[in-house]
């Protein structure tokens, strides 16, 4: 298992595009991911769980990937926070 | 003849096809053991029909569509959305129709009760998706508007956002719907599309049915059943006419907004919506010169939040890039109601509490929309507009406002454009005869003769039996108009116009004449427009226009302007 924290750098915190692309980046890895927000913890590969969580700007959110692909999971999705999912988005 | 409120400009002719709301009734059912596999058997190929037809329909879209089809897709195979449907047929033993109700409404009641407005409206797209899943259940005939036959008329009571996605746009040739104003998503479509639509036609899908022959005018809202010979070989010439008018404007889609001795003016959009500013940018706009904010707050049930309002500007910004987009805020009371703001009835709503008289009064409603609007500007070329300006104390206490948001947002480390342009509404007579002073204390002017002209004829715009009195070519308002632009000009700031005037054919070479820098309209005007301002001298405007400042009155100056572009 590994684990990192990030700040939410997105303005908008994580809206239905963010939320979507980070859903879909999730489900591409065998490991469990999961986010944990102000005490909630979230399935990252569910957009409405991202969605209903809320998360705003500024937000420290932690990752946790667990499973065979997990360092590889971890890095992408750090790499998702860091361009608030924008390369995706083309 | 029927007539609705036309929403989408053009003619068509077709066959209605009727989308009627199925009358449904989910039945509770508890299934034994053995039908648990078949159940979740059911539930599977019905999800997988609703995502395999929004894949096929994805192909066709790109940009804000396509990323709200892509989001409606990953909710449709979201892993906490199907175990808990799955679990109501397991655990629960319901039967899959109930399961979906179940499962659904677990979900979407979260969402409905999140205290972000922008995520709470989300709670009608899986509504939406729900509606579409059942009704593979149920095997319900649906019509496959995505598959119609060529010149199809559409009525609906309303189009939802999934049906208006699917659409198969080229065999349609007019959508009637009964209820949804012009700023609705289905509107916006049209006018994206270029099909004619109706809309505010009550009953329509009682009054139709299928395969009945129509033919309607989109500009008018009229709609014609069964149209004899006579009314369609009329409409067809209509028709022409639009077409040919249409093709000959193409080519000053690539002119510059000059006259013919060199005077460059500025040609700006009118919107209503961000959707809008595409038309706009399509339209060959070098700009928005009215961002009409209201619909953030007409379309809400409760006061649209900062985030939301932000969201909505940062489109606009993004769409028009490095072109200026001018905001008004919010101009609303007297006569335009907000359901969840509640104001005494007044005696003359016109002359009452509205626009910036509200905002400052209610600081909280202006800076939640200010702070919005700054934000956004970080994304594009964003300028501030207060309406309804009729003293130089409102315009300093709106900027005092203004400062007190970017003081905020500086000491919350967020981005904004430092040098945002702060404008002003000439719209009250008071503003355009002290317009030189107004001028020295912001960055530009837009008259906004709509409004002008009420103020300067003490006419009611809506009142048909003193229509007449109603008119852009009374001498005074020309007086105004050129106070207005004389003081912009003496204080070196830009004067534009963003009232229905500034569009109109005949009016535009005295406006030219007159000096008037930024012309802002209807997207579809814009061209049509820049022929106008192509074919003019400015020399011969000036003189025009001075020609025009003796007159006296309304009937000469009109009977004038209009001998003027007819020769």
């Amino acid at each position: 298992m590994v684990k990192d924290k990030i700040t939410l750098k997105n303005e908008t915190g994580l809206h239905a595009r963010p939320a979507s692309e980070l859903a879909k980046l999730a489900g591409s890895f065998a490991s469990t991911i999961k986010l944990y927000v102000n005490d909630k913890i979230i399935d990252a590969k569910s957009i409405l769980a991202i969605m209903s969580a809320g998360i705003k700007y500024n937000t420290e959110i932690e990752i946790e990937c667990d499973g065979e692909d997990e360092e590889k999971a971890l890095s992408e999705i750090i790499k998702g926070f860091e361009n608030n999912f924008e390369e995706e988005q083309k | 003849m029927l007539k609705g409120k036309g929403v989408s400009s053009g003619i068509g002719f077709g066959n209605i096809i009727v989308l009627k709301k199925v009358e449904r009734k989910i039945e509770k059912k508890t299934i034994g053991n053995e039908q648990v596999e078949s159940e979740l058997e059911r539930l599977h190929e019905a999800l997988n029909q609703v995502i395999h037809e929004t894949e096929k329909q994805m192909k066709n879209l790109s940009g804000t569509e396509a990323d709200i089809m892509q989001a409606y897709l990953m909710i449709m195979q979201d892993p906490s959305l199907i175990s808990e449907t799955e679990n109501a047929i397991k655990n629960s033993k319901y039967n899959a129709e109930y399961a979906v109700e179940v499962g659904f409404n677990s979900v979407i009641q979260i969402f409905e009760n999140m205290d972000d407005e922008y995520m709470a409206s989300r709670s009608r797209d899986i509504l939406d998706i729900k509606d579409r899943v059942l009704g593979k259940l149920l095997k319900e005939e649906t019509i496959d508007v995505s598959n119609l036959e060529s010149n199809t008329i559409i009525v609906a009571t309303e189009l939802t956002t999934s049906e208006t996605a699917k659409l198969d746009f080229k065999n349609v040739s007019g959508i009637i719907t009964e209820v949804g104003g012009e700023t609705s998503h289905t509107s916006i479509m049209a006018r994206t599309h270029t099909i004619p639509a109706i809309t505010k036609v009550e009953g329509a899908t009682k009054i139709f049915k299928d395969g009945d022959s129509v033919a309607i005018n989109g500009t008018t809202g009229e709609i014609y059943i069964d149209p004899t010979e006579e009314e369609k070989n009329k409409l067809l010439d209509l028709e022409k006419q639009l077409e040919e008018e249409k093709a000959e404007l193409e080519k000053y889609k690539n002119t510059e907004s000059m006259t013919k001795d060199g005077t460059k003016v500025k040609l700006y959009a009118n919107i209503g919506l961000p959707a809008d500013a595409e038309i706009a940018v399509n339209n060959t706009a070098e700009g928005v010169g009215l961002l009409r904010s209201e619909f953030l707050y007409m379309d809400s049930d409760t006061m649209p939040s900062e985030e939301s309002q932000f969201e909505a500007y940062k489109q606009v910004a993004e769409i028009m890039k490095d072109k200026e987009a001018i905001i008004r805020t919010l101009d609303i009371g007297g006569d335009k109601e907000l359901k969840y703001l509640k104001l005494e009835k007044e005696a003359n709503p016109f002359l009452g509490y509205r626009a910036i008289r509200l905002c400052l009064d209610n600081p909280t409603i202006f800076k939640t929309q200010l702070r919005a609007i700054l934000r956004a500007s970080a994304f594009g070329k964003l300028a501030i507009m207060f309406p309804m300006i009729s003293s130089i104390e409102e315009l300093r206490s709106a900027k005092q406002v203004l400062e007190e948001c970017k003081q905020e947002l500086d000491n919350e480390n967020i981005l904004y454009d430092k040098d945002i342009q702060v404008g002003i509404m000439i719209e009250i007579p008071s503003a355009a005869l002290i317009a030189d002073k107004l001028a020295k204390e912001c960055d530009f002017f837009s008259i906004g003769t709509n409004d002008l002209i009420q103020y300067t004829v003490a006419v009611e715009r809506g009142n048909e039996k003193i229509s007449k009195l109603y008119t852009k070519y009374h001498p005074a308002v020309i007086q105004l108009i050129k106070k207005a632009i004389d003081g912009a000009h003496s204080a070196n700031i830009i004067c534009g116009m963003c009232g229905e005037a500034a569009g109109d054919p005949t009016f535009i070479p005295l406006l030219v004449g007159l000096g008037l820098d930024e012309f802002s309209m209807n997207s579809n005007n814009i061209l049509r427009a820049r022929k106008t301002i192509n074919n003019l001298d400015k020399e011969v405007c000036v003189k025009l226009s001075e020609e025009i400042l003796q007159m006296g009155s309304a009937e000469e100056v009109e009977k004038r302007l209009k001998a003027f572009v007819n020769n």
